[in-house]
């Protein structure tokens, strides 16, 4: 498990705010190059990262986890030293008050997003527009002009901090909780076992119109494809038609936009050896990169996976790490499991 | 001064619970103490330094020690623990912020992801009752074996340089002990040499009642006393003069009145000349706004003559306040030469 936890706590320090997740790229390929035979990144700005079956002509499994995190954009300089932003992604307005961010100007900048004292407020007031907050940097106007110019890009700053029963929250575990399953699956994976040639494909834009993996399913035409996200988690005023628990194991997501026979084949292998999981309804649209990997090129087959998260698109995203080693493990026994079996 | 804001601003000192923030403070005080002075606690938990002078009128500089924090009131049974809040917080500064239990437990306060609430839900002032305080426990008996009804819980917030400025939890009114004891360290090299019978009081519970400055006023019996607070400003792009009350850098502030009281005009224009004299930057409120102990200290035991002193402060009441470095010399400055002979 610490294994997990320090790659995880070092996915979530690479910047990737949706739309310029090249930023990260070669943070990313630094952390995971160890464990592949071939990396590179398409003209969108996924990552493909490749390691082959020992096996000759093996079928090819695509295992996507989305790079990219909810931010914010300068669009403004103000005086006083504060920075006029828009949001991109869903970002939620009612978790920005008071959280801390890093712009990424010519140099990283350490910012507060401003908020309102009830001294001032009286307690009045709805959650604030994008257009009603400010990054206070504390440096002034000319020093702030010099450093960040319009459309450099703002992320939270909020690094890892453990809690109780390997429960531990950060920035941008939406989705690198996922990205870290699939990575350590990768390296664990056993050149011989693999039925598979792997291509995990780290993919852009999720948060903004779900085009990166499936335009990157297109281009690798994957016999089988696994797609994994973070899913709500059971808690208060939710419950489990709508999420699955922390703690309980990776979901396994039933729907109608999803191969089903693939799905079902998959959760009777993982029965017949007693692997736990969870089942997840989805019954329509999933609202994931599965709904674009299924139907890129002569469509795809493809099965979607899921972590429990808890405060999605919050600076504070929770997640447990027996989650991630569940889904990791059952990655795992896909990719040891023959193509006609499923 | 700077290390020793830091230190108290990391202190966990919620209003009730001011012992390490007094602890801090007493290991200074007694380090500079000379035989003729004096450090008294209170019942209520407030530390005072006296350095007497007899004939001397009789002035009390006072601060208090206390944060705005949160305390548990029950579980959930998915494990979360329920709050409330202790002392005036915006519940929109709360959603999502790291927080850290009396014991040491850290925490995140979650509520409702926004994909799950409809569009008014979305736009509304979310309230406490709906947030909870996550520790990673999976039952109502193990989160409130950890943190039982009655825990103090305390923003988690590092202690940041920005430029000039200093964004951290709890500023308000640390930065005020710790102009404080800055100004009696200065002081100490001086021999103690005062115009007044002077009492530095560090008080409790300002962010709930204070109870401790009418403590404190009651045991001291002050003729004079200047408040050291933090004033809520709203220097940002687009507001007007007045609502933004006053900015960031330009100095100590100086407030003639605040909504819970008006000051004593011949004691607040001393100060004014104080700085004059002393070439110390300053600014006059540019509105009525905010309540502290001087409204207490003013009509506590027959009434005392009193000023306020404030660091124009953006943002408090969250894990995110932010001051400027430049103020709080300003201030320490000013309480040094007022009181010096």
């Amino acid at each position: 498990m610490e294994k997990i936890k320090n790659l995880l706590k070092r996915l979530c320090e690479i910047p990737s705010v949706c739309g310029r997740e090249g930023m990260g790229k070669a943070m990313l390929f630094d952390l995971a190059g160890q464990y592949f035979d071939n990396m590179y990144s398409d003209s969108f700005g996924n990552l493909v990262l490749v390691k082959k079956s020992s096996k000759q002509n093996a079928p090819r499994l695509q295992i996507d986890a989305h790079f990219d995190e909810v931010g914010m954009m300068v669009c403004e300089i103000c005086d006083g030293g504060f920075l006029g932003v828009r949001a991109i992604g869903g970002l939620d307005m009612r978790v920005l008050c008071a959280t801390e961010v890093t712009i990424y100007g010519k140099e990283k900048i350490y910012g507060v997003v401003t908020s309102v004292p009830p001294h001032i407020s009286g307690g009045k007031g709805d959650v604030p527009k994008i257009q009603d907050i400010y990054i206070d940097t504390g440096l002034d106007k000319e020093t702030l002009e010099g450093l960040v110019r319009a459309g450099d890009i703002v992320e939270f700053k909020d690094g890892m901090c453990e809690l109780l029963n390997n429960r531990v929250v950060s920035k941008s575990l939406d989705d690198k909780a996922c990205a870290c399953a699939v990575i350590d699956m990768a390296s664990r994976a056993d050149r011989d076992k693999l039925e598979y040639d792997l291509y995990i494909t780290i993919s852009a834009q999720e948060e903004s119109g779900k085009n990166g993996a499936k335009l990157i399913a297109y281009d690798i035409q994957p016999d089988i494809a696994v797609v994994t996200d973070v899913n709500f988690a059971v808690g208060e005023e939710i419950d489990e038609t709508e999420s699955i628990a922390v703690g309980e194991g990776a979901g396994i997501d039933i729907s109608a936009l999803t191969d089903v026979k693939l799905t079902r084949s998959i959760m009777k292998m993982l029965d017949s050896k007693g692997i736990k999981y969870q089942r997840v309804c989805e019954p329509s649209r999933t609202s994931t990169n599965s709904d674009g990997v299924s139907v890129a090129g002569k469509g795809v087959r493809t099965v979607l996976m899921s972590i429990p998260l808890k405060s999605m698109h919050t600076p504070s995203e929770l997640v447990c790490l027996d989650d991630i080693k569940s889904m990791s493990d059952i990655l795992l026994e896909i990719a040891y499991t023959k193509k006609e079996a499923l | 001064m700077k290390e020793l804001l830091k230190e108290l601003c990391l202190a966990f000192g919620p209003s009730g619970y001011e012992d390490s923030v007094k602890a801090i403070i007493k290991a200074r005080l007694e380090k500079v103490a000379t035989s003729a002075c004096e450090i008294i606690e209170d019942n209520l938990g407030g530390i005072y330094f006296h350095i007497p002078k007899n004939g001397a009128p009789r002035l009390m500089i006072n601060a208090h020690m206390d944060e705005i924090a949160l305390m548990v009131t029950g579980a959930t049974d998915n494990g979360e623990l329920r709050f409330e809040r202790v002392g005036g917080i915006d519940p929109l500064v709360l959603s999502s912020k790291r927080v850290i239990s009396e014991n040491g437990i850290r925490g995140v306060i979650s509520s409702k992801p926004i994909h799950l609430l409809d569009k008014e839900e979305r736009s509304k002032k979310p309230t406490v009752d709906k947030m909870q305080i996550d520790i990673g426990a999976s039952s109502k008996k193990e989160v409130l074996d950890a943190c039982p009804i009655g825990t103090y819980f305390a923003f988690d917030s590092d202690f940041v340089k920005m430029g000039k400025k200093i964004k951290a939890k709890a500023l308000d009114d640390r930065h005020g002990c710790a102009e404080m004891l800055s100004a009696i360290e200065a002081l100490a090299k001086n021999g103690f040499k005062v115009k007044y019978d002077l009492f530095f009081a560090f008080t409790t519970r300002e962010e709930v009642s204070y109870s401790g400055a009418n403590c404190a006023t009651e045991i001291i019996r002050p003729d004079y006393a200047v408040v050291i607070e933090s004033k809520a400003v709203l220097d940002l792009p687009g507001v007007g003069s007045d609502k933004s009350v006053a900015t960031l850098g330009d100095g100590a502030l100086i407030s003639y009145a605040d909504r819970g009281a008006i000051m004593n005009r011949a004691l607040t224009d001393s100060l004014i000349d104080t700085c004059e004299k002393n070439g110390i930057k300053y600014q006059i409120n540019r509105a009525v706004s905010g309540g502290n102990d001087s409204a207490t200290i003013q009509r506590g035991a027959l009434g005392t003559r009193v000023a306020l002193v404030s660091a124009p402060s953006r943002y408090i009441h969250s894990s995110s306040s932010v001051v400027d470095m430049d103020d709080l010399m300003a201030i320490r400055d000013l309480i040094f030469n007022f009181v010096k002979e």
